[in-house]
């Protein structure tokens, strides 16, 4: 049986008479995992006591590790994508890599070698040899990916890794970040602040608030969590009103969004049959029926706003 | 298909066309071989300070030049005028020729060549990765900050041994070679063991002090300034002050420390017009700014690990 990727148990930080991280338990699990909240929420304090850069009170162990004591086990486990920039003047994007490597523990020359396959992977295969400081935007987006890959980490911590980049650059960074997990089988920890990122490609997701972890699971179960199977979409041929006023005497709460589209709420005990019924009684041709749920955005706002 | 032949790879044209947006891959493999020993990351980093110095003739060869002049300059010197009286050799009584003061004289030419290796490389080197973020790039791996402190200063005494030690030792290997006979060469062969000595504690000073003043400064440029100030002005104003009152203020200039060691260690007189270093004053000093600096180095960096990962999220 394989440790989960984190484990937390009454992890607290504080900084002062400030509390970074409060009693903080949660065992966090997933392919692509989104680390959400706003700014202050402890996100980046948990990161610090992941990597076991700083001291705390609880327990924190990444890849059944603790992070207290096995800091460095872990760093050299671990991939960390920072947000700012943190280059190393003059130097080309394969020196960097190379360097990454090797302080990371790989030997020279597999150090080497992975800088280029991690380079390639992040798309700069022909710009590589250039120096950094004439990179653009997204290529430094991607030389930061490749140096958080080349030593072939087990997870990814990967912060605001689409921060400033054109839309279309931002489409290619989240295709990797996609495809890593099953190219080179490794867990992604995204931290975000651009909550249709986490959409497009986390699995799970950890919502932080005022140092406390305020939700922790699957995409579906967040997104989900508010009305079960009673909150529906339904797709009609036409007559989208007329159907609204029929499902609304019989109990139902209605918005139509479109002539073909309406959001039901079902009454309590009602089930999707409600509809169908309805709809053959008027004559209207249903052509798609799904459980509503929340975007993320709003899934968000609402754990955040509970608390 | 080669390595260089992957993905996008045209057969026309013979160029690899990466297909914007594709994800393309060179063939991923878990890594499953043994990792360097983390006590051992110090040597990386050192090894890449001595390679990024080496890549830019400003920041390394150029000074590396000034030092090859200075050796055959004394070198000249010693062959060709070997018979001369030295001016330092009236502070000794006439006791000493040219030959023989070409030597402990020409160390503290090799510590302005020590100095300008320190302007383009040793007093920015930390305020350039606070500017850089680089610390970042460090301590999301496992290197500790003793590492780095470690590694920079071996780096940085790597380049300047090749200044402050070679440099000397090749004099003193032509002083041994232009001995008139056996009997003086086996008479002057301490001087080998005196010129390691100088030059180590040479490096060492000129290693460890800027480096400290590159952490005192956020802004590579400033921390530049500030130790260029430190080293010209201070250290002259001190030396002055040194002639006319305590030799000991005048151990702070680092040069002038250096060059009292080194005459104490071939059995030199300062002459009557130089401030009058006493020698523990000068080891002191030389100690003191060592121990400073690398104090001072450690506290940074030590506070750099703690602040700088995922500070911006």
């Amino acid at each position: 049986m394989t440790a989960p990727l984190i484990e937390l148990g009454k992890l607290t930080k504080r900084y002062g008479s400030i509390t970074a991280l409060a009693d903080v338990d949660a065992t966090i699990d997933g392919n692509i995992i989104g680390l959400l909240g706003p700014n202050g929420a402890g996100k980046s304090t948990l990161l610090k006591c992941l990597l076991g850069l700083i001291p705390y009170e609880g327990d924190a162990r990444v890849l059944g590790l603790h992070a207290a004591t096995s800091g460095s086990e872990i760093r050299d486990r671990v991939g960390y994508m920072p947000e700012q920039e943190s280059f190393l003047t003059g130097m080309s994007a394969v020196e960097l890599c190379t360097y990454a490597g090797e302080l990371s523990g790989l030997p020279r020359s597999e150090a080497m070698q992975r800088a280029h396959a991690a380079l390639y992977y992040a798309g700069l295969e022909e710009k590589r040899y250039q120096p950094i400081d004439s990179y653009s935007t997204g290529m430094k987006q991607r030389v930061k990916l490749a140096q958080a890959l080349v030593h072939d980490p087990e997870i990814l911590f990967l912060d605001e890794p689409t921060n400033g980049l054109d839309p279309r650059s931002r489409d290619e960074m989240l295709e990797l970040i996609a495809d890593l997990p099953a190219r080179r089988n490794c867990a992604i920890v995204l931290s975000t602040h651009l909550l249709p990122d986490v959409e497009r490609v986390c699995d799970h997701a950890v919502i932080m608030h005022h140092g406390r972890v305020r939700f922790a699971g699957s995409i579906d179960e967040l997104r989900g969590a508010r009305g079960g199977d009673r909150e529906l979409v339904v797709e009609v041929k036409a007559h989208a009103q007329q159907l609204a006023d029929v499902l609304a005497t019989a109990g139902a709460s209605c918005e139509v969004t479109s002539a073909v589209t309406l959001e039901v709420d079902l009454p309590e005990s009602a089930t999707s049959e409600l509809v169908f019924r309805n709809a053959r009684e008027a004559g209207i041709q249903v052509r798609g029926l799904g459980v509503r749920r929340e975007t993320v955005e709003a899934a968000f706002l609402r754990v955040i706003g509970d608390s | 298909m080669t390595e260089l032949e992957g993905p996008g790879f045209s057969p026309e044209t013979g160029t690899t066309e990466a297909p914007v947006g594709a994800i393309h891959d060179l063939g991923y493999k878990r890594y499953l071989g043994t990792r360097r020993d983390p006590r051992t990351r110090w040597r990386v980093i050192a090894r890449e300070q001595v390679a990024s110095a080496w890549k830019f003739w400003w920041r390394f060869k150029a000074a590396f030049g000034l030092a090859a002049i200075i050796t055959a300059i004394a070198g000249g010197m010693m062959l060709f005028t070997s018979d001369r009286k030295s001016s330092l050799g009236r502070a000794q009584g006439f006791a000493m020729q040219l030959i023989d003061t070409t030597l402990p004289e020409s160390i503290i030419w090799f510590c302005r060549a020590g100095f300008v290796v320190s302007l383009t490389i040793g007093a920015t080197v930390v305020a350039s990765d606070v500017q850089s973020g680089a610390f970042t790039f460090y301590f999301a791996r496992s290197v500790k900050p003793h590492h780095y402190v470690i590694g920079k200063l071996a780096g940085m005494c790597a380049l300047l041994a090749l200044i402050l030690v070679a440099g000397p030792l090749v004099i003193a290997g032509l002083r041994l070679g232009v001995s008139d006979d056996v009997d003086q060469l086996v008479d002057l062969l301490p001087i080998l063991w005196k010129t390691l000595v100088i030059g180590g504690v040479a490096t060492l000073a000129y290693a460890a002090v800027p480096l400290g003043f590159s952490a005192l400064m956020p802004n590579r440029r400033n921390a530049l300034a500030l130790w260029a100030a430190y080293y010209l002005v201070f250290g002259a104003m001190v030396y002055e002050l040194g002639k006319v009152s305590s030799g000991s203020l005048a151990a702070l200039d680092l040069p002038r420390a250096v060059q009292t060691i080194t005459y104490a260690l071939f059995d030199l007189n300062f002459r009557s017009r130089d401030a009058q270093i006493p020698v523990a004053a000068a080891v002191a000093s030389l100690a003191g700014h060592v121990v400073v600096a690398v104090a001072l180095v450690s506290y940074q960096v030590r506070r750099a690990q703690r602040t700088g990962v995922g500070g911006a999220s």
